[in-house]
């Protein structure tokens, strides 16, 4: 009898170990946030694309420059994946202003087309950063990013591949341990990483 | 005696006079780029310099005539021959010379001109704190007056008076003036060094390894083994700190000069190119700017960049922050060949009693900036 209580006891408290991380996984919210998408036209020949030129993000944050900072990172890491040449930002605003292109945040087809002849780029990178900073939640802070891109073909005019990205937030070891998350260019790192990844793979 | 031979003898006497004197011209126009040859070359016993009032880019007061009077004491000990203030500022003066934070062409000509001085000695002061624990660093550099401007020394310091605080904070410097002297004295033994060998004293320390750029890409155009000529731009500043723009071109310079092969143009010609260009960086700089800039200064390469963060905190809990990036353009190939980001902050990788802490954003960046430009530098 008291054989058997105690291996009742003995299997509770594994099953309790084993249960333990999954439940506070599940209330804590994981291991941040960790949301993508993406979307590559089946028609289009990617390896046909030699020059991008990236335009300025649209900025739906607080940071005022939010933008600036994860365009700049993406170009750099785009451009050192040695795949495709990145036309440089400086070249892009030229190209802006000789095309007299008045919301370079969300150009329209005809835009696109003018400035791509300008600067003679294969495709046009567009993007938005819906969020980057620091959230919180109770006394817990951590950081974190969401942007959005879409590539938009020269010739034909076509988005040819949009994708999203969500890193950072709240983790489980952030709500036990605190410590504010990892470093914002960090994370920054990750999304740009994960965009990339879904860019060529 | 015939009137043709009478002709054909003074033709000689006139061949001669004008033989005679394209000798001289010659030797006339030898002169100068020999003297100018020797200066670059090493050779620079009997170099006159003229110390020039220090640049603030520190955005903060500071006690800048402090700064220069003990370089100007240490340089008279050293024996170096100063140019007198008072010929400085009357040169300054009549030539409406108001940028010290640099040497520009029609600048170089008018020094040595006036003052005689065969080269300046320029030093900016890029941060300065004197909450304790205090803060400052400082860059300086010599460079060559005359037709042909070259740096010939750079050395920086980046001190904090909590580098080394030892056991029971024995270590702590809270006097500002003392860590002033260190930085100073620190600088001055470079140059020291430098005028006793001739060549440019290499950092002692070796920079840590987790402040190596995040992303690096080379092009295959771009050969480190070439000799080019490389203009550093002042890198667009985003960051809430004034000057970081400045700053960070400064810090390129001086590790892009470590490099031999390579000639780094002076800061103070690639400005007075960019306001004779009418260049406005915005957004950074495009494709024709880039090519009027190289044509201007005879660049091969034009590094420019962007500047996130440049922040130094005050107070002992404070840690830095940098984060920058950088890219070259080719002229020949009209293309960014070489393309670098880093960010860093000055408790990375600290876990332990604050050990591998970075205190000041100077020395952070300057060790970001000599990872950075040795990747860039390494063979296939």
């Amino acid at each position: 009898m008291v054989k058997r209580f105690l291996s009742g006891i003995h299997r509770f408290c594994i099953l309790s170990l084993v249960l333990a991380p999954v439940l506070l996984t599940a209330c804590g919210g994981g291991n941040g946030s960790n949301i993508s998408e993406s979307y590559h036209d089946p028609d289009m020949d990617f390896a046909l694309l030699r020059t991008i030129a990236v335009m300025p993000f649209e900025n739906l944050t607080t940071d005022r420059l939010a933008a600036a900072r994860v365009r700049n990172t993406f170009m750099t890491s785009l451009l050192a994946t040695g795949v495709v040449y990145v036309i440089p930002s400086g070249e892009v605003v030229r190209g802006i202003k000789r095309a007299g292109i008045e919301a370079p945040t969300i150009p329209s087809a005809d835009d696109i087309a003018k400035l791509a002849a300008i600067i003679k780029a294969d495709a046009v990178i567009t993007g938005v950063v819906n969020e980057y900073g620091q959230v919180r939640s109770g006394t817990t802070t951590a950081n974190v990013i969401s942007v959005s891109l879409q590539m938009i073909e020269k010739e034909s005019r076509k988005v040819v591949w949009t994708a999203s990205t969500t890193k950072g937030g709240i983790s489980t070891m952030d709500r036990l341990f605190g410590g504010g998350g990892r470093p914002m260019e960090d994370v920054t790192d990750a999304a740009i990483n994960d965009l990339i990844n879904k860019l060529f793979y | 005696m015939r009137p043709s031979m009478i002709l054909s003898i003074s033709f000689s006497i006139r061949l001669g006079f004008v033989f005679l004197a394209v000798l001289i011209g010659l030797s006339a126009g030898a002169g100068p780029n020999y003297a100018a040859d020797e200066k670059a070359s090493g050779d620079q016993s009997r170099l006159k310099i003229a110390v020039f009032p220090v640049f603030n880019l520190s955005a903060t007061p500071a006690p800048l005539k402090y700064i220069r009077q003990q370089m100007i004491d240490i340089l008279k000990a050293e024996g170096e021959i100063l140019i007198d203030d008072q010929r400085l500022e009357d040169a300054f003066t009549k030539h409406r010379i108001r940028y010290i934070g640099g040497l520009d062409p029609s600048a170089a000509l008018a020094i040595e001109q006036e003052t005689g001085a065969d080269a300046v000695f320029i030093t900016s002061l890029e941060h300065y704190s004197d909450v304790v624990p205090p803060k400052i660093a400082l860059t300086a550099r010599l460079v060559t007056t005359g037709h042909r401007i070259r740096i010939l020394w750079m050395a920086g310091a980046g001190l904090a008076g909590d580098d080394s605080p030892g056991l029971l904070d024995l270590g702590m410097i809270e006097n500002p003036d003392t860590l002033m002297r260190i930085a100073i004295q620190r600088i001055m033994t470079s140059f020291a060094e430098f005028r006793s060998t001739g060549r440019a004293p290499v950092d002692a320390a070796a920079p840590q390894g987790k402040h190596r750029p995040k992303v690096i890409f080379r092009s295959p155009v771009m050969d480190p083994a070439i000799s080019y000529a490389v203009a550093v731009m002042p890198f667009f500043n985003l960051s809430e700190r004034k000057f970081a723009g400045d700053i960070m071109a400064l810090h390129f310079v001086r590790q892009l000069l470590a490099n031999e092969n390579w000639r780094v143009i002076e800061p103070g010609v690639v400005r007075q190119a960019l306001l004779k260009g009418r260049v406005i960086m915005r957004d950074g700089i495009s494709l024709a700017d880039a090519g009027s800039i190289s044509g201007l200064l005879a660049a091969d390469l034009i590094l420019s960049g962007k500047v996130m963060d440049y922040q130094d905190f005050q107070g002992l809990a404070a840690r830095p922050k940098v984060v920058f990036s950088a890219e070259i353009f080719e002229k020949n190939s009209r293309e960014v060949v070489w393309t670098a980001q880093s960010h860093n902050r000055g408790d990375d990788g600290v876990f332990f009693f604050d050990w591998g802490r970075v205190n000041t954003a100077y020395v952070m960046a300057s060790e970001m900036v000599q990872l950075a430009v040795e990747e860039m530098l390494e063979a296939e």
